[in-house]
């Protein structure tokens, strides 16, 4: 009987490590996938109700390979005088006053080494709407990222855009 | 081991890999938004420029600084990223040396004095507050002026509206201002111009006019004056006037082996030659002006053979030295260096002035009228002059400001016990140095970069420096300094500002509308009055009366002092790029050596890195041997930042300090010294590195054996990216490299590495010698070969052809097998064994548009696919291809003679397609058909001298 036992403790043993390791990474995506940020900001708010333009935060997504995050004090241009009650803008102001920036999470971002040239701007000029890789953020209450940024997702696009496949047109 | 330990380390090891991974992934990382936006519309792919004025070395070229915008520490910021000359600038003209690109580690440098300091009663610093200490100054000044003592400014070479500020600020705390003190003060040439002219100046030399150099010891290309200034201006010269250059030196030097043609010239003989040809070119009416007889006849007369045997030239060279004089329509001599830092040194300067005033040379190539601002620099007498006064106890406070006596003279441990007898010292400085830690109160400076102001290098030139990012430490301006400690003096509620003040000045100087203008440009040229060279006919007489001609008849070894291209005096040997490139004409990198003759050597039986004991001055030093071709036997050579100063004779008549150790003896002591000597042999040995010689050329070699290809040749569409490089206009300054480290973030790798032959260069001088007489360089990078031998041999495909013509390296994609380094012909690839992240604060300087490579990826010359893609990007914008001259490499940029020409070879209207297929250029061993699309063209033979 002895001699039975072990292996199934063992293999149980190991299960269980494979299960929580499952676990773990599920909730480690999940997790990326919708990261807390330091201020509950809601896009939804700001794109459906406010009925702001994405450039209007995002000001350099037609020059420049990064969209752009709006400074504190483009925050502060509005909220000095919009919903001052709210504690969530409170944060903002304390930010703001102590003259330090927002640590917002990042949503988007290509994993291992940044070894990629990534331009939004080309994208943009290529037609593209945001939503094409962002997904329907005017509905996110949460920002959510919706794309891998696999090398095989931007691949497909690429090939079937006829846009350029060389390795140096993104690799760097 | 056992089964059970390696279950053990199993799980251990995949355990730490599950938590590592976590950590790898960045999907997590913070986003850093600017508290405020910059004004200026700033952002990633959208750097800052600036112009401003490097301050690495006198010669203040112009300088364009790159600021990106980067996160750094959680905060969002713009930063310099990279240094460039200002195209049009009338110093540098676009280009800047390796010293001034290196600036940026500086700036960045954690050794910097971060916040003011006093030393506490226990004889520590503590730190300070600037009030504290400015109060402390304030005190100390009245007292020392109360007990009847003397309080001294002692600076470096100080020039533009702070020469005058430093004046108002004597004059307002009754300081004395004392003469500049600089290592190179060029004591001789402003003594001999005084004697010959009555002008204490050194001239502007204009090589751009001139159609014949004739350099005699002064370093053009590396340390003299402005040495980027210089090669831009030889190239100039060749290009317009078919310039043909002679260097004399009595020693070798990078300049000498860079010039047309080189002589050796036998130590201190220099004068003889001068004299020569000022005598022979007087009794053939070659000379424009004649000469006064009574100066005339105190010249030495002897004839050719006596000057052949005095000189070591042949016969034969004199006479062409004198036919290419004699013939010259706008010849220039420079004297200067190791020709006249010795015992006849003003003799040889004083001939070279009237040589300069009987050919005409002061009407068009010598420019007294522009002359370098040199006025205010000393020389050794004045330092005596502050040792006698420090010594008699008359000095209360002594300010030493951006200058380092303790480390440079000779007597440090002297003047260290002489600087103790004044009731303060002050020190203002941007590092420790062995001065500041004699001192009582430290007041750190803050980088140019960091500050407003502005230098005058020479008369007619007035550079702006602004600063390009806030100061990242509690550091202030000189300026700001003075500023504050008269304020606080006159009991005044704050001080006015540096940059406050400076606007005024240029205001009152040059209006407002001209001084918009001049901050743009970065610079500004005045008009002078123009005041021509007239020969003092009794200064002169006077002089030559009481010259002594020393003839050196001592065969005993002799070690010249030299300059050195890479830390100047040895300010730049702080800086760890200064020490990663290699010195070019012995390609070492760390650590120190003794430069020997190829034939002293062969006698002794040393070789390289064998140790040398050398006894002078009473002391006994050691240093590795380094074998150097073109040596004259029985001189050794170390650069000044490799050995501590020594004593030497001083001319009393002019106070410059001798280059030259006299009677030293060399021994091996038998010990081997690892030493990185980066090239593995001097000698090309014809392996095609180098343009073969006429007999065997490889062209016809390649028509009997046609290079068979195994595939079919590559197809491009617009663009086949080439480089051309021609070897005739390069000197050899290695600004390419250091610009290539700096933009492409290349690895510091350090001397260990080094030993190991792991640097990280992408780009590389490489000197052959020939014939034990001429040493030729060649420029090697990565060759962007068609048929390139790494390619195929990559396992995972990391390093494949573009449609471009690139030769590619996919980062990610590489896992080391290191097979494509292994496979290429040219070296040029280079591996991480480590991770040679730079430290912090460092890596502030990294360009973000490039990425950092970590430990076990193989790198290469990516011919700076960054620039390729941005300007490929704007030409997208306008809807039409790159054209040529929009994209230049960060080597062809900063290249001061315009050596590397980078473009489209497919456009046959291109420079580069035109150099490529011009009648001089080959490939880099081309035989072995990996058909590189780096093009060279040779040195040119000159002629003439055949």
């Amino acid at each position: 009987m002895k001699r039975r036992v072990a292996p199934v403790v063992i293999t149980a043993y190991f299960l269980l490590f494979a299960l929580f390791v499952l676990l773990m990474g599920y909730f480690w995506n999940e997790n990326q996938k919708t990261p807390v940020q330091p201020i509950n900001f809601s896009h939804q708010i700001h794109v459906s109700k406010v009925g702001l333009q994405c450039t209007f935060c995002h000001t350099t997504v037609e020059k420049s390979r990064f969209a752009g995050i709006p400074s504190v004090q483009k925050c502060m241009s509005c909220h000095k005088s919009v919903k001052t009650e709210s504690p969530e803008i409170q944060k903002l102001t304390k930010y703001w006053n102590e003259k330090k920036p927002v640590p917002w999470r990042r949503v988007y971002s290509f994993t291992i080494q940044n070894y990629v040239y990534f331009t939004h701007k080309r994208h943009i000029k290529a037609g593209l709407e945001c939503s094409n890789c962002h997904g329907e953020v005017k509905v996110m209450p949460h920002i959510e990222r919706v794309r891998k940024l696999e090398m095989g997702w931007c691949i497909s696009c690429h090939r079937a855009k006829n846009a350029p496949t060389d390795c140096w047109t993104c690799h760097k | 081991m056992d089964r059970r330990n390696f279950l053990k380390l199993l799980g251990i090891s995949s355990g730490t890999a599950l938590i590592s991974s976590c950590g790898v992934d960045k999907a997590n990382e913070k986003i850093i938004p600017y508290v405020i936006p910059p004004e200026e519309d700033i952002f990633v792919g959208n750097p800052a420029y600036f112009t401003t004025t490097c301050t690495e070395c006198p010669a203040n070229c112009g300088m364009q600084v790159t600021a990106n915008e980067k996160v750094y520490h959680d905060v969002r910021n713009i930063f310099p990223t990279k240094l460039e000359g200002i195209a049009g600038h009338p110093v540098n003209d676009g280009a800047l040396c390796m010293r001034g690109q290196a600036s940026l580690f500086r700036l960045y440098h954690p050794d910097r004095i971060k916040r003011p300091m006093m030393r506490d009663g226990d004889g520590n610093f503590r730190v300070t507050t600037w009030k504290e200490a400015y109060a402390k100054i304030i005190v100390e000044l009245a007292a020392a002026t109360g007990e009847g003592k003397r309080n001294m400014y002692f600076s470096g070479r100080t020039t533009g509206t702070m020469s005058g500020l430093t004046d108002d600020f004597c004059k307002e705390m009754s300081v004395e201002r004392l003469p500049e003190f600089e290592v190179f003060s060029h004591a001789n040439l402003k003594k001999a111009n005084d004697i010959v002219f009555n002008r204490p100046e050194i001239p502007h030399y204009r090589i751009e006019n001139a159609d014949f150099l004739l350099t005699v010891g002064a370093d053009v290309v590396e340390t003299f004056m402005n040495p980027v200034a210089s090669a831009n201006h030889i190239q100039k010269a060749k290009d317009k006037n078919n310039l043909s250059w002679y260097h004399i030196e009595p020693a070798v030097s990078l300049t000498g082996v860079q010039a047309s043609k080189r002589f050796a010239i036998k130590l201190h003989s220099e004068v003889y030659l001068l004299a020569f040809l000022l005598q022979s070119l007087s009794q053939q009416n070659s000379l424009k002006k004649s000469l006064p007889a009574r100066i005339s006849r105190l010249i030495p007369d002897y004839s050719i053979t006596v000057i052949a045997e005095r000189t070591g030239l042949s016969e034969e060279n004199l006479r062409l030295l004198l036919s290419r004089f004699a013939n010259a329509k706008t010849p220039l001599i420079i004297a200067g260096g190791v020709s006249t830092a010795q015992e006849n040194g003003l003799e040889t300067a004083v001939f070279a002035a009237l040589l300069q005033w009987a050919t005409g040379m002061t009407d068009n190539t010598v420019d007294f009228d522009h002359a370098e601002n040199y006025g205010s620099v000393g020389s050794m007498l004045d330092v005596r002059k502050l040792e006698d006064s420090l010594k008699n106890k008359q000095v209360g406070v002594l300010f030493i400001s951006r200058t380092d006596p303790v480390t440079y003279l000779p007597e440090a441990e002297q003047f260290v016990e002489l600087m103790k007898n004044t009731r303060l010292r002050v020190a203002l400085s941007d590092f420790m140095t062995s001065t500041v830690q004699e001192c009582d109160i430290v007041l750190p400076l803050s980088h140019s970069l960091e500050a407003w102001g502005d230098a005058a290098p020479r008369k007619g030139i007035r550079n702006v420096i602004q600063p390009a990012i806030e100061p990242q430490y509690d550091t202030r301006s000189e300026g700001d300094i003075l500023l504050q400690i008269m304020a606080q003096k006159s009991g005044a509620a704050s001080a006015q500002f540096y940059n406050d003040y400076l606007i005024d000045k240029w205001h009152s100087l040059y209006g407002e509308g001209e001084t918009v203008g001049m901050l743009e440009r970065g610079y500004r040229e005045e008009p002078v009055p123009s005041l021509p060279a007239i020969l003092s006919g009794d200064g002169t007489e006077a002089f030559l009366k009481n010259a002594g001609f020393v003839v050196e008849s001592s065969d005993k070894p002799v070690l010249v002092i030299t300059p050195s291209i890479r830390a100047y005096d040895g300010r730049s040997k702080v800086l760890p790029l200064m020490s990663e490139i290699p010195d070019p004409l012995t390609t070492i990198t760390y650590g120190e050596w003794i430069s020997v003759s190829d034939k002293t050597a062969k006698k002794m039986g040393w070789k390289d890195r064998d140790e040398v004991a050398v006894e002078l001055n009473g002391v006994s030093l050691k240093f590795p041997v380094k074998v150097q071709h073109l040596l004259p036997e029985n001189i050794y050579m170390v650069q000044r930042d490799l050995i501590y100063p020594q004593a030497t004779p001083v001319d009393s008549r002019s106070g410059e300090e001798s280059w030259y150790v006299k009677d030293i003896s060399v021994n091996a002591t038998g010990n081997h010294i690892p030493m990185p000597i980066m090239s593995g042999s001097m000698h090309e040995d014809n392996r095609g590195l180098l343009p073969p010689e006429e007999e065997e050329h490889p062209y016809e070699h390649k028509e009997e054996h046609p290079v068979g290809r195994m595939y079919a040749p590559h197809e491009h569409d617009n663009y086949r990216w080439g480089m051309a490089i021609d070897m005739d206009s390069c000197i050899g300054c290695s600004a390419c490299v250091a610009a290539c480290y700096v933009e492409n973030n290349l690895a510091i790798t350090g001397k260990k590495a080094h030993l190991n032959g792991r640097e990280m260069s992408w780009i590389r001088l490489e000197p052959w010698v020939k014939d034990d007489e001429t040493i030729n360089y060649d420029l090697m990078l990565c060759q962007q070969c068609d048929d390139a031998p790494c390619e195929p041999v990559c396992p995972v495909y990391a390093t494949y052809h573009s449609k471009e013509g690139l030769n590619t390296q996919v980062y990610n994609r590489c896992v080391g097998t290191r097979y494509c380094s292994n496979n290429c012909p040219y070296k040029v690839r280079r591996f991480n064994w480590f991770d040679f992240r730079l430290p912090e604060p460092w890596d502030k300087m990294y360009n973000p548009e490039v990425s950092v490579r970590t430990r076990g990826i193989m790198e290469k010359c990516t011919f700076c696919i960054q620039r390729i893609r941005h300007a490929k990007d704007k030409a997208k914008d306008e809807n039409r291809l790159v054209q040529d001259g929009e994209i230049t490499t960060a080597c062809a940029q900063t290249c001061p003679t315009n050596a590397i020409t980078f473009g489209n070879l497919m456009d046959k209207n291109s420079r580069v397609s035109k150099l490529a297929h011009s009648n001089r250029a080959y490939r880099a061993l081309e035989e072995l058909g990996t058909e590189p699309a780096v093009h060279y063209l040779p040195k040119k033979e000159s002629k003439e001298e055949a």
